[in-house]
């Protein structure tokens, strides 16, 4: 079993700091990475990536975008799991990480459920007085999980700029609109 | 080796004082520290670059990155150094930088799958809209 | 009695297994301060360039942290670092190609000289440059390290007898050097 573990200078299996509206990872779906044959963990909180912002170099168009996005984000969460075998985790532990977003803060602007490919998608905004505050990526793959927490004030241009850098392909606003208003099977 | 001879030993000590130790360079530990460092970085980013094909097996949407680790060298010794520090301080910053890339990448290739997903049932609910018609 | 122009400080105990466990973790830095300056003095006389002897002295730390585990006392770690700097020296010699050079050509060795005879040092050091790399070690460790003819030919890996023998000869040509020097120095003119 290889695990990534990247969050060299927090403790690496803390639960995401608590705030309020903060969104943790339970404890059962961090243990998935006993499972997994391959495991990324990147947690970086406000201090984390402001200091880590300071190296992406402003010369660099990209770097520079990215830089202006970090800027005004409190934290990153990613946990990435991936398996040896389908079936290696249930939906319940998909569900305990859904069921944190089921507050009135968070909206869910889309949930793809692919019986075909097997493949669950659910893209979650944060949204303060009607600005973007954050986002949650559950990604549910046969043999992959992901969860992506993206926390802070997070214009939905300035993360649609993202797209196509650094292999980040560009999001199509119109079709999570379109999305938002049922698009899920 | 034994002289009777006052020009020998003159000679010798002589010798001596030319060859004395002298002092490392300023700060000499402080980059053998700092080279230690970035050794154990890169040993470690070696051994992590495979993950890379992590990025590219099916299913999963990952572009390349870089992943790191630099915990084993982060000591309290290290602090006591300002020189130190600030070498290794942009070690880590390089690997910190990588770390946003890499979850950035992934959120990114996440939210592509999702973009996906929507276009393939936008694509599903036209056809059926056209075969209705 | 030879007096070195840096001491280091003394071990405060011989190492256990179970320190030198330790040491890779949290002790490091301070081996590095121990030991720099006979590391790196050493490289710095045989190589007569600072950059180079910088650049030789950090490997050698870099191989010890790499080999932490394996001392069991302090002199076997001096021993070690004497023994690796000294093959080094060689192997950053061959691997450079650099031909020998006479004595009139030999750069001097960077670093303060001693102000005593300034002149006469550097001469010394340029002698010292100037010999083949294994009487050249051997005259260091000689008069830098003040060690003896059987501690030389462990570092060196080298018999006794070829140790007593490089010592001799560097030893009788510098003194021919010298005398030569003596003879053709007019009175008042300094050596070059």
């Amino acid at each position: 079993m290889r695990r990534i573990i990247l969050p060299c200078f927090l403790l690496l299996t803390c639960p995401v700091p608590g705030r309020a509206q903060d969104v943790k990872i339970p404890p059962d779906v961090e243990q998935l990475s006993a499972r997994a044959k391959e495991t990324v963990e990147v947690t970086m909180d406000g201090p984390m990536l402001r200091w880590a912002s300071k190296f992406l170099s402003a010369e660099d168009p990209e770097e520079a975008k990215c830089a202006k996005l970090v800027a005004n984000l409190k934290g990153i969460y990613v946990r990435s799991f991936e398996f040896d075998k389908e079936g290696a985790y249930t939906s319940e532990e998909i569900e305990s990480l859904r069921s944190q977003l089921h507050r009135p803060e968070w909206s869910r602007v889309v949930g793809v459920r692919s019986a075909a490919e097997g493949d669950n998608v659910d893209v979650f905004f944060h949204l303060e007085n009607d600005r973007m505050a954050g986002i949650v990526i559950i990604a549910a793959e046969p043999k992959e999980l992901t969860f992506v927490h993206i926390d802070g004030p997070l214009d939905v241009d300035q993360l649609a700029d993202l797209g196509g850098e650094f292999g980040i392909p560009k999001l199509d606003q119109k079709s999570l609109t379109k999305a938002s208003k049922g698009g899920t099977k | 080796m034994n002289h009777n001879d006052p020009e020998f030993d003159r000679m010798e000590e002589a010798l001596k004082k030319a060859l004395r130790r002298q002092q490392a360079p300023d700060a000499f530990a402080n980059r053998v520290l700092a080279r230690v460092a970035q050794q154990e970085l890169d040993r470690v980013l070696t051994k992590r670059e495979s993950i890379l094909t992590f990025f590219t097996r099916p299913l999963t949407r990952w572009a390349t990155a870089t992943a790191l680790a630099t915990a084993m060298i982060v000591g309290g010794l290290y602090y006591r150094r300002a020189e130190l520090k600030a070498e290794r301080e942009r070690a880590e910053g390089e690997a910190a930088k990588q770390q946003l890339v890499l979850a950035l990448r992934i959120a990114g290739s996440k939210l592509q799958l999702a973009k996906s997903k929507v276009k393939q049932i936008d694509g599903n609910e036209n056809s059926n809209r056209q075969v209705k018609e | 009695m030879y007096s070195e122009a840096v001491r280091e400080p003394p071990m405060a105990e011989p190492l256990s297994a179970e320190k030198s466990a330790e040491i890779a973790d949290s002790d490091f830095a301070e081996i590095v301060h121990r030991y720099e300056a006979m590391v790196y003095s050493i490289a710095l006389h045989f190589l007569a360039d600072s950059a180079a002897a910088e650049e030789l002295a950090q490997d050698v730390f870099l191989q010890l942290h790499a080999n932490l585990g394996q001392f069991q006392s302090g002199d076997h770690m001096k021993f070690w670092l004497r023994k690796v700097t000294a093959h080094r020296c060689i192997d950053y010699k061959r691997r450079r190609v650099l031909p020998q050079v006479s004595l009139d050509e030999a750069p001097e060795a960077a670093g303060p000289t001693p102000t005593a005879d300034p002149l006469l040092t550097r001469r010394l050091r340029q002698f010292v440059a100037s010999l083949p790399e294994k009487p050249r070690l051997v005259v260091i460790l000689r008069y830098m390290e003040d060690l003896s003819a059987d501690d030389i030919a462990e570092v060196l890996s080298m018999p006794v007898a070829t140790v007593k023998s490089h010592l001799q000869r560097s030893l009788a040509m510098l003194r021919e050097k010298m005398q030569r020097e003596k003879i053709t120095r007019a009175p008042g003119e300094v050596a070059q």
